[in-house]
């Protein structure tokens, strides 16, 4: 059996594999509806500064002449307190908490993959050592230590992802850790043990690689929760700074005058509510074709 | 079995010894001055000198850890950089209001989660597990802060039913004797029958009540759901209905039943994440609880309150995932 | 399973009692308790207020908030009336000086019970001030001119002071100098005060409190004014944070008087008659500090470009509702010491370009970092209009809301580089003299504590400090050499010097008797008011 071909072998399954799930996922009505979102979000998110009406509202500029007016033709959603078009904002919000989102997720990747390929495949002493610290990490209540980290390092968004990122990693660990100790005994690791590859390119060439799959498809699912944590992390105040538009600070300023402008906190609300429902329930699709219990093909 | 227990007891303790190193490394790590604070806005120099030696601060780190962990053994938490009072003392202060929501808002979550799930699990696929599923997806993906809010909007605001916040009427407050028993105030005022602080009480707790629920209602369901269905696939219940059981008493009294195990984790579970969700209600609800506590120790940096507020809820959080393993490895049915 | 059905049973036996309640009480939780019939009900003043009440019972000590609180529990010698300039007696019935400035005499006031039964007399007025002193805490710097108290009898007690000081303003201060029992002080132990018990002479003594969320206080009997006519039995100070809360509970006359309400709000609220809307002065001004040790801003034609750029009519307009004017000079309009003839920088953004042309930004292309107290609404639009304008002039700020402690700790780096660009805040004198804005915030500092333009300049400090020992001696020679720093300071520009606030309370409309006096923010003398 030549190189090429054993990939080949190891890759076609998964493409099959990848193809079932999506004919799977786009199967259910609320499923597919939720993918179709979640695309929309991620186009809106790229297109934002260029779709907005008002996209001096974003940063730059304030009209407080216009301050707190209701949805009208000229601002749809209303206007904030500084006369802002709050459409621009909550549309340009999209990217954003996307944004923050995949970084925030993607620093917990970083941390939380190595160690939990480190556990898995190494075992004994250090596995408990890791294990254990994750354990510490995952008794937290999953927004305190957020909240925690965040109220210490000073409010910024960039604080906030951090926060978040240094929270979240221990449920990859967690999850890497499991699928490393499944793969340590099987052949093609073992092969590479005995021709003396050293233990580094062992983690991260052979364990890492396969038992990536479940990680990442789990980091996509969180995605929702990220964002609701970085919104309400913005709501205490400890996320976004004005003028930026992020929902969370949105709503958070708009706790002083929504109950004479109602619609300046009901649609950045209602834009965290969306965003969060559709990659949870995407989420929840995924997990349901994903878990071979559930699966009915 | 008691092996088990003894383990998971021992990995508990060590667990919260983790949490007070970390919450202890974090305030030591940031940059700012508590000795400043404790002398207040607008201090002299020597008054900080002064209060850094008071607060054991010009010591090296160890020692301050040591005498921190020492304090803690005694249920010392230390003394607010604000009000310069025991935290522990505040705590208690605090702790009656957020127990109570979170105990109304949980029950409130069974009551409504597990028919949900149950209804979602019957009827797998159908209508009514669309809309359950996305009732407790929903649920989950609603930030609490917000509905309190439009909550606010509709019945304080729009349809003038209930009160905006806080935890009884101002006048009801000042004009007469509220029960004071267990600290409970919905509860001290049932059982001395003091119906109309009661009633007052009921008024206010409704709207954060429903906010807080909606969360565990979510994941009440979703449990409820999934542990259903995977018994429902089991062959004593496919026996069951082979004998012509009527299928309400198969789902109502056999499947559910069996379920029962993981749904009290995932409510015993849900009540850590229901008291950092208080958090965020409590301060839009003035409700006099934990979280209105917190949420004024982050704007002030008061770090012995924050700390002592993490400490207590990692705490309580640890206690209940204990507790809910070993409901777990007692029930026979659910070991592994 | 038995166990299960039964705890269920339970559990919904309690939710129908809930539901059934609920049904019966028609949703209710508007109706107030009702008054049992010919019993007499106290009559209770509510405050809603927007933060802590106290912190600190001590009242040799608390500096913050508690003044809220401890002036209507403790008093002080005299009181000082800004609108009329007087000094008014209060616990000292007279004082004199003399010439140089040094000796100042009290005489105390005879007939005076304190709330533990002890008469007042000149030896608890000795014993409080030096206690207050020997603490070291809180305000206790503003007696740093007192070298020595002494009792020449009863009712006579002398000040000797180490240089000139305006003492009769000091001994009126809101904080920091309340007379306690010295029967009191010598009977416990140093913490007792702040363990939350009180010893003052004042109309009102403690009933209970709830450490930063509420306090009850009870009319003291024996109170040395009596209590002929109309006044209120109990006091209730309570933290209502979120606005609305306070907005709610003045409108549905549960809350007597509140404050600090958004401007948006008190538009509203001018057109109910259930409530009085009242807009009085302050001395609390809102200023924004350059960083002078960091480029570009220790460059004076920067600052004083950036001055221009500020938007001072918008920020009043909308950041603060119109309840503001635009401040001239540091000292707030309406307190002695403010220059009425200062130049005022205004809002012109051509002025603005061509001075960073000349301080060689043509294009502008600064990054500058705004720190402002996270909550605080005011500050946050300032800032974002501020931001605004000055993007039009090429410079980019980005804004920081942070707590005020961090805020205070990255402002005093010692590595003046890493330290923010621009810092807002407001500043309210402790007694009513400008030396506390002008030595405070612009005196030339060792160690860093509120000079946050961390400005120097030697000749300034010799004019205020000339100025604030001529102002025990002779009042108009001090206020002109106050101004004449300030012209230093307008034309230095170490700080935009915002707007100068205002007051807005609002009371029940059948509250009375209510003065607000700028020199004790926030304070109400809940003595002097009454229902109607």
């Amino acid at each position: 059996m030549t190189k090429s071909s054993g990939i080949m072998n190891s890759i076609k399954p998964r493409i099959t594999e990848i193809k079932l799930s999506l004919y799977l996922l786009c199967r259910n009505r609320l499923t597919r509806l939720s993918l179709g979102v979640v695309i929309l979000l991620g186009l809106t998110a790229l297109a934002a500064p260029f779709i907005v009406p008002h996209p001096e509202h974003i940063e730059t500029e304030a009209n407080p002449v216009d301050k707190l007016l209701p949805p009208s033709g000229k601002y749809y959603f209303g206007t904030d307190e500084l006369g802002r078009d709050i459409f621009s904002r909550v549309i340009y919000g999209t990217r954003i908490s996307l944004q923050t989102a995949l970084i925030a997720v993607g620093l917990a990747l970083l941390i939380g993959i190595p160690l939990g390929a480190i556990a898995g495949a190494t075992g004994g002493m250090v596995d408990e050592v890791i294990m254990r610290i994750t354990d510490i990490f995952l008794s937290f209540p999953p927004l305190l230590l957020a909240i925690a980290i965040a109220a210490f390092l000073g409010p910024s968004l960039e604080n906030a992802m951090l926060a978040i990122g240094v929270s979240w990693w221990p449920w990859y660990t967690r999850l890497i850790r499991g699928q490393a100790v499944s793969i340590r005994e099987r052949q093609f690791v073992k092969a590479a043990r005995a021709i003396g590859t050293p233990p580094v390119r062992i983690i991260f060439g052979h364990i890492v690689p396969n038992c990536i799959a479940p990680v990442i498809v789990q980091a996509s699912m969180d995605i929702g929760g990220v964002i609701l944590t970085i919104a309400s992390l913005s709501f205490l105040g400890l996320g976004a700074q004005p003028p930026t538009p992020e929902w969370g600070l949105m709503v958070s300023t708009s706790r002083n005058y929504f109950l004479n402008a109602w619609w300046y906190s009901i649609f950045p609300g209602l834009a965290i509510f969306v965003t969060v429902l559709v990659f949870n329930l995407l989420g929840d699709g995924l997990r349901e074709i994903l878990d071979p219990k559930t699966r009915k093909i | 079995m008691r092996s088990f227990i003894v383990k998971r007891v021992l990995l508990g303790i060590l667990v919260l010894f983790g949490v007070i190193l970390i919450t202890f490394v974090l305030t030591r790590v940031i940059p700012s001055n508590p000795a400043a604070q404790w002398v207040g806005q607008r201090a002299t120099a020597e008054q900080i000198e002064a209060a850094k030696i008071e607060l054991g601060l010009d010591k090296p780190l160890y020692v301050q850890l040591e005498r921190y962990l020492a304090d803690l053994a005694k249920g010392d938490l230390g003394r607010s950089l604000r009000s310069h009072q025991p935290v522990s003392a505040e705590l208690k202060a605090y702790l009656p209001a957020t127990i109570e929501l979170v105990l109304v808002s949980t029950i409130v979550a069974v009551i409504i989660g597990i028919p949900l799930g149950v209804a979602s699990a019957k009827r797998k696929d159908h209508m009514v597990d669309h809309v359950s599923r996305f009732f407790s997806v929903g649920a989950v993906s609603l930030p609490t802060f917000w509905v309190g809010m439009f909550l606010q909007l509709i019945f304080y605001r729009w349809l003038g039913l209930l009160p905006l916040g806080g935890q009884l009427s101002m006048g009801i407050k000042l004009t007469r004797e509220i029960p004071h028993i267990t600290g409970f105030l919905m509860f001290d005022s049932l059982i001395t029958g003091d119906f109309v602080v009661f009633r007052d009480a009921l008024a206010h707790i409704i709207l954060p009540g429903i906010t807080v629920a909606l969360y565990p209602i979510g994941l009440v369901a979703r449990m409820t759901r999934s542990a259903l269905l995977e018994i429902l696939d089991e062959d004593y219940i496919r026996a069951a209905r082979s004998y012509g059981l009527p299928e309400r008493m198969v789902l109502w009294s056999y499947a559910l039943k069996n379920s029962l195990g993981p749904t009290a984790t995932v409510v015993a579970l849900s009540i850590g994440y229901t008291l950092v969700n208080t958090f965020l209600v409590e301060a839009i609800f003035s409700w006099p609880g934990i979280g209105s506590y917190i949420s004024s120790a982050v704007i002030s940096l008061d770090y012995p309150a924050i700390m002592g507020v993490t400490i207590f809820s990692a705490c309580a959080y640890v206690v209940l995932n204990l507790v809910a393993d070993v409901i777990i490895a007692l029930d026979p049915r659910v070991r592994v | 399973m038995k166990l299960y059905s039964g705890k269920k049973s339970i559990v919904m036996t309690v939710i129908l009692v809930m539901l059934v309640t609920l049904a019966a009480s028609g949703c209710g939780g508007r109706d107030v308790g009702q008054n049992d019939a010919g019993e007499v009900q106290p009559k209770i003043a509510f405050y809603a207020f927007n933060s802590e009440p106290i912190l600190d019972w001590d009242p040799s000590v608390e500096y913050s908030n508690g003044i809220v609180v401890l002036n209507n529990v403790y008093e002080t010698l005299l009181r000082y009336e800004p609108i009329s300039e007087e000094v008014i007696p209060v616990l000292a019935t007279e004082y004199t000086k003399s010439d140089d400035g040094l000796t100042w005499t009290f005489k105390i006031r005879e007939g005076v019970k304190f709330h533990n039964g002890a008469d007042l007399t000149a030896k608890d007025v000795k014993a409080s001030i030096d206690r207050t002193i020997a603490l070291g805490q809180g305000a206790a710097f503003v007696w740093d001119p007192v070298e020595e108290i002494v009792v020449k009898d009863d009712y006579t007690v002398d000040f000797k002071l180490k240089y000139p000081a305006p003492l009769d303003l000091i001994a009126s201060s809101g904080y920091a100098a309340f007379i306690m029992s010295s029967e009191a002080i010598e009977a416990n132990p140093e913490d007792w005060f702040s363990q939350g018990n009180v010893a003052g002479t004042g109309p009102y003594t403690l009933q209970s409190f709830k450490m930063g969320d509420e306090v009850v206080l009870t009319k003291f009997d024996d109170y040395w004014k009596g209590w002929e006519g109309e006044h209120f039995d109990k006091v209730v100070i309570k933290k209502i944070p979120e606005t609305a809360s306070r907005r709610q509970l003045v409108e549905k006359g549960e809350a007597d008087v509140t404050m600090e309400l958004p401007y948006e709000d008190i538009e509203v609220l001018k057109g109910n008659p259930a409530v009085n809307v009242m807009e009085v002065p302050s001395f609390q001004n809102l200023l924004v500090f350059f960083n002078t040790e960091k480029a570009p801003l220790d460059n004076k034609l920067v600052r004083q470009a950036i001055s221009y750029a500020f938007p001072y009519g918008d920020v009043v307009k909308y950041a603060m509702g119109g309840y503001a004017v635009q401040g001239r000079g540091p000292i707030p309009v309406g307190h002695w010491g403010h220059g009425d003839n200062l130049f005022q920088y205004r809002h012109d953004l051509d002025k603005a370009r061509e001075l960073l042309a000349r301080a060689g930004y043509p294009d502008g292309g600064l990054e500058l970092l705004f720190t402002y107290m996270a909550g605080d609404e005011a500050e946050k639009k300032t800032a974002e209009l501020f931001k605004a304008e000055l993007a039009k002039i090429g410079i980019n700020m980005e804004i920081r809301g942070m707590p005020w402690e961090s805020q205070w700790e990255l402002s005093r780096n010692p590595d003046a580089q890493k330290r923010q660009d621009l810092l807002t805040m407001y500043w309210w004198p402790d007694y009513a003299s400008p030396y506390s804005w002008l030595y405070s915030l612009y005196h030339s500092e060792e160690e860093i504590l509120f000079n946050l333009s961390y400005w120097k300049n030697a000749e300034y400090d010799r004019l205020i400090d000339k100025g604030n020992e001529m102002s025990g001696i002779d009042i108009e020679e001090a206020e002109n050499l106050y101004i004449q720093a300030q012209e230093i300071l307008v034309d230095e520009a170490p700080s935009i010097f915002a707007y100068d606030k205002k007051y807005v309370w609002v009371t029940n409309s059948s509250f009375k008797g209510f003065k607000s006096n700028p020199i004790y923010p926030n304070v109400v003398f809940f003595y002097d008011t009454y229902r109607e």
